[in-house]
């Protein structure tokens, strides 16, 4: 029974004929439209990093950008210098100092004021070496005034083996906790024993070269150096922070340029990591990702377009309007949201596949008006009765599925939901205004040239022998065809439960990022952990509590902060007093005129045993590069065997046969003695530490100069990325504290979102369809059976997904309300196809519509699919997620519920005619 | 009435709440029995997965015994060769270590005890309580049951007993309701597990079961370690008091 037409049908017929024959006007409406939206376009921004799609009324995502902009160390560039290819382990060591130092030059220089602040290579050992002994505690102090009660060779090796015995004997996990510091000491030792026994052997020592090692023994290396010294770190403070994106791309891709070329010509490697650095990789990926996909998705979809109509002028007349209605969609966004991030942005490139859509019924259905012998003006008229109520229908409930994204509780769905929404009317309206009046122009110019109408559409034949055959199979078998897609259907779904939620934000990053890879690096040689938690305190007291607390968590490696190096008063005053007392012992010392060569001995035997003992624990502890460090000064090996002759082997065998390296020996400490003494003395000073005089690294760094609060940065033992540590770390920094953020705690909330959100939103968007359906069907049976596809594409899409491991993430959520936006369509189509078709007519239904479908189905998918060949993990999945589901769609759309619909009418029959027509 | 029955609901709660605290420290008993002896003696190779990295295994012979009501423990090492001689005395809370390459002997404080042993995940108290059973330390709820490994097992909850030097804030155990057999052992710092023990292949010694096979997983640090013991002896003739003193740790070759 053939439905007669009603007001939107007629409404729909009077636009499209006015507009082929009005297509001046009709073009000038849409320049006009064109124009206004231009002004969206400039006022619209581009934000294409992580941090800008944080739900934004966390609190704790409100912290995390606070810190961002009032401390710049959380926007800290590292820059990492790496000597691992050259084999000797020296050389590698000198050229990586060396660039270190270059580097710092170059990057203070005129040429970087722009990007760099401050820049930081090396420790502030002028700092240290007037400050040492204040900034650190009184127990320590203690034992430093033990420690260092005589300078003479032997007595001060006799009190460093009673302070080994005391700190490390048997503490495997002291040495562990202080393994860089111990390191350091060691190799520090390493040194002073080296110049004892060249002096020992008669060897000349200059005072710079002692003074040197003094240095080292006492401070340490200057230089940030891995474990084996082959790499190192030079800190950057940028102008610029995460939130600063233009100065961010530009800035970190300076910066990353010179430090290559200036490692090249040190024959090394340079990159570099920190946050800001991964905020420029992630946008520039994924704008890179973008921009080809939307290219290929346009490019292959036009190809179709040519191959399915055959004809090269179809190509623009739907291609003009698709890009005009990106435009608008552009622009629109620009009037609401005002910028576009990575899942909006993402968007834009659907929005090709689902824009084409709606020019591909019309023209199908306009060419085969024209097949059957409709003049033009009559095709388009009956292209817009036939096809319109149907793509309107179909734009109302995707955009409805994308509206209702608003009832989401995070920002960025909702504004998703906005961009998305408004979009789709964009296109759509871009479409009927724009083909009806490209159709006419062409018309026109034809008539003008003289061309028979007739001839045009003789080359257009659009196969409908696919549809026709799928069409015949299903009429003939329609329980047959439910029954197997059931199965299918049913088969996937059992999958479903399989599908989890991705955690790590790390894993929807570019594979290959080296700004991401050096962060294992970072982790490996300096065990720095690339990512931790941010406390905010509000006065130093309250930081010296948290930290000491949060020091005691297995899962916290270290807490940084300005605490270190700012007393309270009471601490002051308790180190005021060991300093005093430090003074007064090592001040009166003088040296001894000789040095008793068996005492000495048996010290540096002692001293041999206690580096063994060492050695032994970092063996058991797995403190590869300390045991390496301490059989180099014993020359011990793996196995337990004395297998090399060392300098304090030397040393020993000096003392016990020569009888003149007493006499050399006590020489040298007559010089050694009043060096250290002043050093120390030096070290001793009893002066305030005032935050204007520390040091950026150490203490500007983390004091706000806009609020003055403190800033402390808990340092995990693991990479909080991987497996469930996060938790376990989370959990235990929020037992002493609920003030902690950082990346890891705001990339949760986006994966709660992705549960609840994704939830919420499906809910609403059905519920809306479904009513969308019921006002269009004005019948509850074909409203459920329409709704039926949809479901059985979820089930199967879900399946898909268990089997195939890949994960839900923030990103690809999105497919839930495309999925009930765009699967619905193909099934309305058709609805509307066969009730005005009728029973018994399924057959040419489909012939009909399934080339449409089949058409605006692949033409979507490749807009998805275009996602596939990102770099950007998270497009790439969401790619893959997108085309499954749209591909389901189609299935169950073109082949399982044609089947229902005949089972339903022509087998049980059920009345699918509009309520108002019935009662009639 | 409603009074009356308020407050003879809450009596009975009252009267079933020891008898549920009874039965998990009933439990619990039952469970440490498997890992204890009179006079212990075990060989037992512990390999410590660091990431994808192997440890060369070691290999440590453990002789353990009830002294005057304190527990001893003595730990020495036979591989890897760099560590053969080394050893490990406890002795209550004391804990001294014997260096293998000096042969020199240290009293380490009692705050050691916490400390990792050897470099493995499992603490010198954990080899302590491994060898005592969790039980003196703790006070033990019983949770409810749950399934693991395909069997019906108890879980049981663990918080130190007051005064006691018990090392972490809770432990929950779960073990087999048939067999009274640890399966699990979960450790609890600041709210979040930071241990799993895993116990299995348990085999009896002398009419008691004893797990073959323990694997502790760092929840904090990217590691696991695995010891499988190869013998086990009970009430052993080669555990005597004369091993547990430091004359006995310094004449060790």
């Amino acid at each position: 029974m053939k439905e007669r037409t009603n007001l939107r049908e007629r409404l729909l017929e009077g636009w499209g004929g006015w507009a082929a024959r009005n297509w001046g006007k009709s073009l000038l409406l849409g320049s006009f439209i064109t124009l206004i939206m231009t002004a969206g376009v400039f006022i619209l921004s581009l934000e294409m990093t992580f941090f800008s799609i944080m739900p934004g009324s966390s609190s704790q995502v409100r912290d995390l950008k606070k810190i961002m902009a009032d401390f710049p160390l959380a926007s800290g560039i590292t820059v990492v210098v790496d000597g691992r290819e050259i084999t000797d382990a020296s050389e590698a060591e000198a050229r990586v100092k060396a660039a270190v130092d270059a580097l710092e030059q170059e990057f203070r220089t005129e040429k970087f004021a722009p990007w760099v602040s401050r820049v930081n290579g090396r420790m502030d050992r002028e700092f240290f070496r007037t400050h040492g002994l204040i900034l650190s505690e009184a127990k320590d102090i203690r034992r430093f005034t033990d420690l260092y009660r005589d300078l003479n060779l032997t007595p001060l090796l006799a009190h460093l083996n009673d302070d080994f015995e005391r700190e490390y004997a048997g503490q495997d996990d002291n040495l562990a906790d202080q393994e860089v510091t111990a390191l350091s000491l060691f190799r520090g030792l390493e040194g002073l024993i080296n110049l004892i026994a060249e002096a020992a052997g008669g060897s000349p020592v200059e005072n710079p070269a002692i003074d040197e090692v003094l240095d080292t023994y006492l401070m340490g290396d200057p230089y940030f150096l891995s474990r084996d010294n082959r790499m190192a770190l030079v800190i950057i403070q940028p102008t610029f922070t995460m939130e600063d994106l233009g100065p961010m791309v530009k800035g970190v891709t300076a910066l990353e340029e010179t430090a290559k070329q200036i490692a090249r010509e040190h024959g090394i490697t340079a990159g570099l990591t920190g946050l800001t650095v991964v905020g420029r990789d992630e946008m520039v990926t994924s704008e890179q990702g973008l921009a080809g996909s939307m290219l290929i998705a346009i490019i292959l979809i036009l190809i179709i377009m040519i191959l399915a109509f055959r004809m090269f002028s179809v190509p623009w007349i739907s291609g003009v309007p698709l890009i005009i209605g990106i435009y608008w969609a552009v622009g629109l966004t620009g009037f609401t949201i005002q910028r576009l991030n990575i899942m909006t942005a993402m968007y834009m490139v659907a929005l090709v596949g689902l824009g084409i859509d709606y020019a591909i019924h019309l023209l199908t259905t306009y060419v085969q008006e024209r097949d059957s012998g409709a003049n033009f003006y009559q095709a388009v008229e009956a292209s817009f009765r036939i096809s319109g109520p149907g793509i309107i229908t179909g734009a109302l409930t995707t955009a409805a599925a994308f509206f209702s994204l608003m009832a989401a509780r995070t920002e960025m769905m909702r504004e998703l939901g906005i961009v998305a929404g408004l979009g789709i009317l964009g296109e759509v309206a871009a479409m009927l205004i724009f083909i009806p009046a490209l159709l006419g122009f062409h018309h026109h110019r034809r008539l003008k040239k003289g061309k028979e109408e007739h001839r045009i559409f003789q080359k257009i034949k659009i196969r409908t022998d696919l549809a026709s055959g799928a069409g015949r199979i299903i009429a003939r078998k329609p329980a047959a065809t439910a029954l197997v897609l059931l199965l299918f259907c049913g088969i996937l779904t059992t999958g479903a439960g399989r599908v989890e939620i991705e955690q790590n934000l790390m894993n929807m990053e570019a594979e290959g990022l080296e700004s991401v890879e050096l962060q294992d690096t970072l982790v490996e040689e300096f065990a720095l952990a690339p990512d931790g938690l941010f406390i905010l305190a509000s006065d130093l007291r309250e930081v010296k509590a948290l930290e000491k607390e949060l020091k005691d968590l297995q899962s916290v490696k270290r807490v940084e902060s300005a605490a270190p190096f700012l007393l309270l008063p009471e601490e002051e005053r308790a180190r005021r007093e060991e300093i005093f007392r430090f003074r007064k012992t090592v001040a009166p010392l003088t040296p001894a005129s000789r040095v008793d060569p068996e005492d000495l001995t048996e010290e540096l035997y002692r001293l041999q045993m206690n580096l063994l003992e060492l050695s032994d624990m970092a063996y058991l502890g797995g403190m590869e590069k300390m045991f390496l460090t301490l059989n180099r000064i014993t020359g011990w090996n793996e196995e337990g065997d004395k297998e090399t002759q060392t300098s304090l082997d030397g040393l020993i065998e000096s003392l016990e046969r020569d009888p003149l390296t007493a006499d050399r020996l006590a020489l040298l400490q007559g010089r050694i003695f009043p060096l250290l003494q002043e050093k120390l003395m030096r070290l001793a000073s009893a002066e305030s530490v005032v935050p204007e005089k520390l040091p950026s690294l150490y203490g500007a760094s983390y004091i706000s100069p806009v609020t003055g609060e403190f800033l402390m940065s808990v340092v995990p033992t693991r990479n909080p990325w991987e497996g469930d540590f996060r938790r376990v770390f989370t959990t235990q920094v929020e037992s002493v504290t609920s003030g902690g953020t950082g990346m890891i705690l705001a990339s949760d909330q986006l994966n709660t979102m992705a549960k609840t959100d994704g939830a919420v939103t499906a809910l609403v968007a059905l519920m809306v369809i479904f009513i969308i359906l019921l006002v269009d069907f004005r019948n509850l049976k074909l409203a459920l059976l329409t709704m039926v596809p949809l479901a059985a594409s979820f089930g199967a899409l879900f399946g898909f997904m268990g089997y195939a491991g890949i994960r839900f993430d923030f990103i690809n959520i999105i497919a839930i309300p495309l999925l009930i936006g765009i699967g619905i369509d193909d099934a309305v189509h058709i609805s509307h196809r066969y009730r005005r078709e009728g029973p018994g007519q399924m057959e040419k239904t489909i012939a009909r519509t399934g080339s449409a479908v089949l058409l605006t189905s692949l033409t979507t998918i490749i807009a998805f699919a275009s996602f596939i060949p990102s770099v950007m993990r998270a497009m790439r999945s969401t790619g893959v997620v997108l085309s499954a589901a749209i591909a389901l769609a189609f299935i169950f759309s073109i082949l399982l519920h044609p089947a229902l619909l005949m089972l339903s009418v022509e087998n049980k029959g059920w009345n699918i005619q509009a309520w108002k027509r019935r009662k009639k | 009435m409603k009074k009356t029955l308020s407050l003879f609901l809450t009596g009975i709660i009252f009267l079933l709440a020891p008898l549920s605290a009874q039965s998990a420290e009933d439990i619990i008993r039952r469970a440490d029995k498997a890992l204890q002896g009179p006079r212990l003696y075990s060989v037992s190779s512990l390999t410590i997965h660091r990431g994808d990295d192997v440890q060369p295994p070691q290999v440590m012979e453990g002789f353990g015994m009830e002294i005057d009501g304190k527990y001893h423990s003595l730990t020495v090492y036979r591989e890897p060769a760099r560590m053969r001689g080394t050893a490990y005395l406890m002795a209550g809370d004391d804990l001294w270590v014997r260096f293998s390459t000096t042969g020199r002997v240290r009293k380490l404080s009692s705050s050691a005890r916490k400390n990792s042993a050897g470099g493995s995940d499992l603490s010198y108290a954990d080899m302590g309580e491994g060898n005592q059973g969790i039980g003196s330390k703790y006070q033990a709820v019983l949770r409810g049951r749950t399934r693991l490994e395909g069997q019906e097992c108890f879980e049981v909850e663990l918080t130190p007993r007051r005064g006691s030097a018990a090392p972490y804030e809770k432990v929950v155990a779960t073990i087999s309701v048939e067999e009274y057999r640890y399966l699990q052992i979960e450790y609890f710092e600041a709210g979040a597990r930071i241990k799993t023990m895993a116990l299995g292949n348990y085999r009896t010694v002398d009419d008691t079961a004893y797990p073959f096979r323990m694997e502790m997983v760092s929840h904090t640090r990217d590691s696991r370690t695995v010891i499988e013991t190869t013998t086990v002896e009970l009430d052993s003739p080669r555990v005597e008091p004369r091993l547990f003193t430091t004359a006995y740790l310094e004449s060790l070759r």
